[in-house]
């Protein structure tokens, strides 16, 4: 919630004409999806934020492997490591060694790297399944308010309303704060996983709603539904076939810009200790951690937080990219 | 009732260490740089720094934290009890005399220590001559009694510690100055000069207890109730001149306080200041750039503040051992840890010194702990190490916690959970490096963290600790005046085993254990009682019931003006305020 | 106009009901359902079985929720009296509860910190406007130049960097390594100087990344209302450019700008509990998460109403502004 998504700032290009009638019977007969990908692919800076987003979520994937192949675990303190007077690490720049890459932790010694490694794993499962959630819910509802109208657009668009002006992060801290230590067989770190990506989700989801009402809003008029509803399709064919395609670009867009808000919410809630518990490595509890050391161990903040940076980023620069790509007006 | 103050007391305490939790360097090593003339490392533990007798000056406090109340009834903060002596006299106090000669115990406004007859039931005090309150008038042994009878209205002064009522009224039956119109019986004053106290069971620790300044006198007509706090009545060298609650605190000198009379405080300085802030770093800044003479709170100074101190003013830095314990609890109701082989198993598979290098290493966080009565109490005894903790240099002893386990019938280990309160950085710390070090000896450890200030109905509930499976319980501990009794009886005794606002968290019901404590609080001989507190301590270890982790230090800012500075052990290693005094 | 403001106002109310409902459920439904007693919650540290009693008899709790919600909205209007366990407390209205934790009313705490985070967002929306707009329209108006790349850069990266990151960094280097400014906050009563010295990197920090979102948008804006026809005509009526763009063009572009601002107020709390944590300044946000964590709810809930009130209320003034800004904007 650092961030907030503001669809405003992308309302008037991605939003706006998705119009399938152009792309589809357009003289060369491309599809929209070929269109925009020969569009970013001219985009270098949003390739380059992709590729870093791709990188990233291997680097997930395969954080044992890679932690591994350095010879670390992150929860293997090196005690030795550490000076004992002042709790910060032996040697310069946080105790940066051939075996230790990017240093160890003040206190306990921990292999800075392995626990980056396995942070990213908290940062991307959380940022992309919590988008997920805000998909779902948002697709559906927005749908619904936007296909049926009166009185449950009224509903839904009051309850999107209500939630966008919530102020989140309170609400979200709340939440954690009274949810019990185990669930669903879930312990710990298990747990707070799960509640993170549920509640940020949750908060998430009327983003998704408002962009696909105002679209199916528009689109239910058009002539090609229009002749549909007249041959006799029902409605779930319609919603299902003719009007879902028509959304996956916008929806694409919005998830795409979302993730990178959610991965910042999750590293804030951690950073104020309501994230996942220890030992499990996060960046925002890494950073919450590295206050205490800003001074003595500069390099323990900053590690993190550029790992923090550089992730957002290159989500922000892809979302960019694919927002441009997929606007037909093509207003870059 | 006792239990809820005193954990609040520890609380605050154990808190403070833990923001402390990083300095020094073992023992009294190096330390010899002398910069800018303020003294050597250590020159305040165990010894004076800066011996003087020169009057004058303002003597300035910074804090982070103020009073929970400067009542004198209503405090429980150990930084509060001693600064009170600034502005309240007691019948005995502590011993002007750094590290354990503090513990002597010296008449105050009574001519001489008890008078005790009657096998310890009655102890009597005669008051000195030409005692008087800061508006000239005599304070009187009838304002004494007043002042202490005060902890019985604890429907409107709560807070503070209240061992004399518990001594002198076990039942409660008395409802207080406030409530009842009958006076109370067991405190005596035949004539204004005189006291008496008539103790239904002898207690070997009363005196020790009246020299808390919970028990500073009180005039009747000077007692505003719950706003007493804002300008409590004057009894000593100085008395209050303006105070802003969280932010500001002036002290000037009393005029009718007379110095012949009271050679227990030196009232070297004019002025006494107090500012209060919320940052630690700015404090510490403020210390560094010599804007403050010491901290207020005494809980030591943070790592930044920490690395500048030790790195460029060594000689401005004292490390006392502190009178706090940080330990864990095995509560008997969680399983497996109701067979002794299993607490053991842990005992023994626990790094320590990797937990004391988690809360800060040996200066900032404290010395290994070996048993689980501290350095700074009378008792404390270096050879109990049952589990060869201090032998083994604290390193885990991973061949004998296999073998317990195995004894336990556990042999692959067990999984358990490890409540720990998340107000305090170094005890979250502490937790992580056990949770580490079992594992390697197969007990898996989840660790719990819960709101520090919700303890009593957390931890200090049994049922709840069984309910969510709370098999080890890490916690710190410090005691409320020096003796086995003040510390040990809430940890041991099987009568101190509560529904709620519990410290028994081991739930130790052992016949041997109370009855060995009983026989201590009865002895007068205070070291006859130190070496009953030492065997009933040896047999906590024998049972495995706690494994203790460190005793904890402190890193402590003395500035360069400052004199006559000295840690006390009767104030749990921290300096004793009342004998400081600038250049 | 006067029909608009009832309906608004009416708005506003349900808002501030629902917003309370919620508020409720998450601290009386959702520990209830894990099997935690509410009542404990708001005990103090002295939680014996009497007085978790006395506080079950203060608040109602064995009455049936509807009972305790009506309670709390008469305790707003005209005060209450918290009767239990022998003692009764009275709270004055307003009353936005009592907490048992630290025997105080909640109202003279809000007020008390209000101010502080009111000064914290006030001057941070001065200086991101200011910065925002600034960048934005310059970034416009020479679009596709170096300048307008690198501002354009610039701003993604604001977006991207956690503010607490951003917080912290700013402190070591300019509060410690130089020493320009306080690193604490002051009081403004206290010493207005002092209280300016260390309010500056709070705004700053604050401003980066919202500033960073309106430089984006106002740039977005501004180019599609300089294509406009109005402008065209501005500009062939023989205006001097500057009175184009800031006479005519910079009307159109608030518009949205001052739509995102009526947004950003409640994700703007969020925010605020970052920035305050950071650099520890006494307001709403630092003693909502510390009545997080003692789990205070009466302040939590106390705070919660009063950001989502001012929410409530910025938005309703957001929407009054359209009316004098754009006078194609009719309320009614």
């Amino acid at each position: 919630m650092t961030a907030p998504l503001h669809e405003e700032t992308t309302a008037k290009t991605a939003v706006a004409e998705p119009a399938p009638g152009k792309t589809e019977t357009s003289i060369e007969g491309r599809s929209l999806g070929r269109i925009a990908w020969e569009r970013l692919k001219r985009d270098k800076v949003a390739l380059v934020g992709g590729a870093i987003v791709l990188l990233l979520i291997l680097v997930a994937i395969f954080a044992p492997a890679l932690t591994a192949l350095t010879g670390q675990s992150p929860n293997e303190r090196h005690e030795n490591l550490i000076d004992p007077l002042f709790s910060t690490p032996k040697g310069a720049f946080g105790g940066m060694s051939g075996e230790h890459l990017l240093g160890v932790e003040p206190v306990s010694g921990r292999d800075i790297l392995a626990r980056i490694l396995y942070g990213a794993r908290v940062s991307i499962l959380v940022g992309f399944l919590s988008a997920f959630v805000a998909v779902v819910f948002g697709t559906i509802l927005g749908t619904l308010a936007g296909y049926f109208g009166g009185w449950l657009d009224a509903v839904i668009s009051r309850v999107m309303d209500m939630l966008l002006a919530f102020p989140q992060l309170l609400f979200i801290i709340s939440l954690i704060s009274v949810m019990p230590n185990n669930m669903f067989g879930l312990t710990g770190t298990g747990v707070r996983l799960l509640v993170m990506i549920v509640v940020i989700g949750f908060f998430g989801w009327p983003y998704i709603g408002r962009i696909v009402r105002g679209q199916v809003l528009s689109l239910r008029e058009r002539e090609y539904i229009e002749a549909a509803r007249s041959l006799g399709a029902g409605r779930g064919y319609i919603i299902g076939k003719e009007l879902l395609p028509n959304l996956v670009a916008p929806i694409t867009v919005y998830t795409t810009l979302m993730i990178p808000t959610n991965i910042l919410t999750e590293a804030a809630l951690s950073f104020l200790g309501v994230g996942v518990k220890p030992p499990t490595a996060s960046w925002g509890s890494m950073l919450s951690d590295a206050v205490t050391y800003y001074e003595s161990d500069p390099m323990y903040m900053i590690i993190p937080g550029v790992a923090i940076f550089i992730t957002v980023l290159a989500f922000n620069l892809f979302g960019d990219g694919v927002r441009d790509a997929l606007d037909p007006k093509g207003t870059r | 009732m006792t239990t809820l103050r005193t954990s609040r007391r520890r609380l605050a305490a154990v808190s403070a260490v833990a923001a402390a939790t990083l300095l020094a360097t073992s023992a009294c090593g190096g330390g010899n740089s002398d910069n800018e003339g303020g003294g050597e490392y250590n020159a305040g533990v165990n010894k004076v720094a800066n011996a003087s007798n020169k009057k004058g000056g303002t003597l300035k406090f910074v804090g982070v934290q103020d009073a929970d109340s400067w009542d004198t009834t209503r405090m429980y903060y150990a930084f509060a009890l001693d600064f009170a002596r600034f502005y309240s006299r007691q019948l005995v106090s502590y011993n002007p005399k750094p590290g354990k000669k503090s513990l002597d115990l010296q008449p105050d406004l009574a001519t001489d220590t008890a008078q005790i007859s009657d096998d310890g039931k009655v102890y009597k005090y005669t008051l000195k001559d030409g005692l008087k309150w800061e508006d000239g008038k005599p304070l009187t042994a009838e304002d004494v009694k007043y002042g202490i009878e005060r902890q019985w209205a604890q429907k409107t002064l709560s807070g503070g510690p209240t061992y004399i009522k518990d001594v002198l009224d076990p039942d409660g039956k008395w409802k207080g100055p406030y409530e009842d119109k009958k006076p109370f019986a067991n405190i005596k004053t035949p004539d204004k000069k005189t006291i008496e106290f008539h103790l239904p069971k002898p207690n070997g620790d009363f005196e020790q207890m009246l020299a808390m300044p919970t028990n500073s006198p009180v005039r009747k007509d000077k007692d505003t109730k719950s706003k007493y706090t804002l300008h409590p009545f004057s009894s000593g060298p100085y008395k209050f001149k303006s105070y802003t609650p969280n932010k500001s605190l002036l002290l000037v000198r009393n005029k009718e306080w007379d110095r012949s009379g009271d050679p227990l405080r030196k009232a070297l300085p004019d002025k006494i200041q107090v500012t209060l802030l919320t940052n630690p770093d700015e404090r510490d800044k403020r210390l560094i750039n010599g804007d403050a003479d010491l901290d207020l709170n005494q809980r030591g100074m943070e790592v930044q503040g920490r690395q500048t101190a030790l790195k460029q003013h060594k000689g401005n830095v004292d490390n006392p051992q502190s009178g706090f314990i940080s330990y864990v609890a095995f509560p008997q109701s969680v399983k497996p840890f109701n067979n002794i082989h299993c607490r053991k198993a842990a005992i023994y598979g626990t790094d320590h010194k990797s937990v004391q290098t988690a809360r800060g290493g040996p200066t900032a966080g404290g010395a290994l702990a070996h048993n689980m009565l501290p350095p700074v109490i009378p008792g404390y005894d270096k050879s109990d190490d049952q589990y060869g903790i201090l032998t083994n240099g604290g390193k885990a002893d991973v061949a004998k916690a296999k073998d317990e386990l195995k004894k336990c019938g556990k042999p692959n280990g067990f999984s358990t959970t490890l409540a720990v309160r998340n107000t305090d950085k170094a005890d979250v710390k502490s937790a992580e490096a056990i949770q580490a070090s079992l594992k390697k000896v197969g007990i898996k450890v989840e660790i719990d963290q819960f709101d520090g200030a919700q303890g009593p109905s957390i931890v200090g509930n049994p049922a709840n600790v069984e309910k969510k499976n709370y098999g080890m319980i890490l916690y710190g501990w410090g005691p409320d005046f020096p003796s086995g009794q003040g510390y040990g009886i809430e940890l041991w005794h099987s009568s101190k085993i509560r529904d709620n606002g519990n410290n028994n968290y081991a739930l130790i019901d052992e016949p041997k254990i109370d009855k060995g404590l009983a026989d201590a609080i009865a002895e007068l001989d205070p070291d006859k009682a130190a070496q009953m507190y030492a065997e009933v301590n040896k047999e906590v270890m024998a049972g495995a019931y706690y494994l203790p982790l460190t005793y904890l230090k402190v890193v402590q800012w003395r500035s360069d003006r400052l004199t006559n500075v000295y840690a006390a052990d009767s104030y749990s290693g921290w300096y004793d305020f009342a004998s400081l005094g600038v250049k | 106009m006067l029909t608009y403001l009832i309906r608004r106002l009416f708005a506003v109310a349900v808002m501030l009901v629902v917003i309370i409902l919620a508020v409720f459920c998450i601290f009386f439904l959702i520990p209830k359902w894990a099997g935690i007693d509410p009542a404990t919650m708001f005990v103090g540290k002295q939680a014996d079985k009497a007085s978790i009693e006395g506080v079950r008899e203060k608040l109602q709790l064995d009455e049936p929720v509807l009972v305790q919600l009506f309670e709390f909205f008469k305790g707003i209007f005209v005060g209450r009296d918290y009767t239990g366990g022998g003692t009764t407390t009275h709270c004055a209205a307003p009353c936005f509860g009592y907490s048992f934790r630290t025997e105080q009313a909640i109202w003279p705490v809000l007020t008390d910190r209000l101010p502080v985070t009111l000064s914290l967002a006030l001057g941070a929306a001065v200086v991101w406007l200011f910065i925002g707009l600034t960048v934005g329209v310059l970034s416009a108006l020479k679009r596709g130049s170096l300048w307008d790349r690198l501002a354009m850069t610039g701003a993604l990266a604001g977006v991207s960097l956690p503010i607490y990151f951003t917080g912290l960094l700013a402190l070591a280097v300019f509060a410690y390594q130089l020493d320009l400014v306080s690193n604490t906050f002051t009081p403004f009563g206290e010493n207005p100087a002092k209280w300016f010295s260390g309010m500056i990197l709070p705004w700053i920090t604050l401003a980066f990344l919202f500033g960073a979102m309106y430089a984006r948008l106002t740039r977005a804006t501004m180019l599609e209302v300089m294509g406009e026809d109005y402008i065209r005509t501005a500009r062939a009526k023989g205006l001097r450019e500057p009175v184009v763009i800031g006479k005519h063009a910079m009307r159109s572009t608030m518009t949205p700008v001052l739509t995102l601002l009526g947004v950003d107020i409640g994700a703007l709390m969020g925010s605020a509990i970052l920035t305050e944590t950071t650099f520890s300044i006494p307001g709403l946000g630092q003693a909502v998460l510390k009545a997080i964590n003692d789990r205070d709810l009466p302040l939590i809930l106390g705070v919660t109403l009063i950001t989502a009130t001012s929410v409530v209320i910025a938005n309703l003034v957001v929407d009054l502004l359209y009316g004098v800004i754009d006078p194609r904007v009719r309320l009614g």
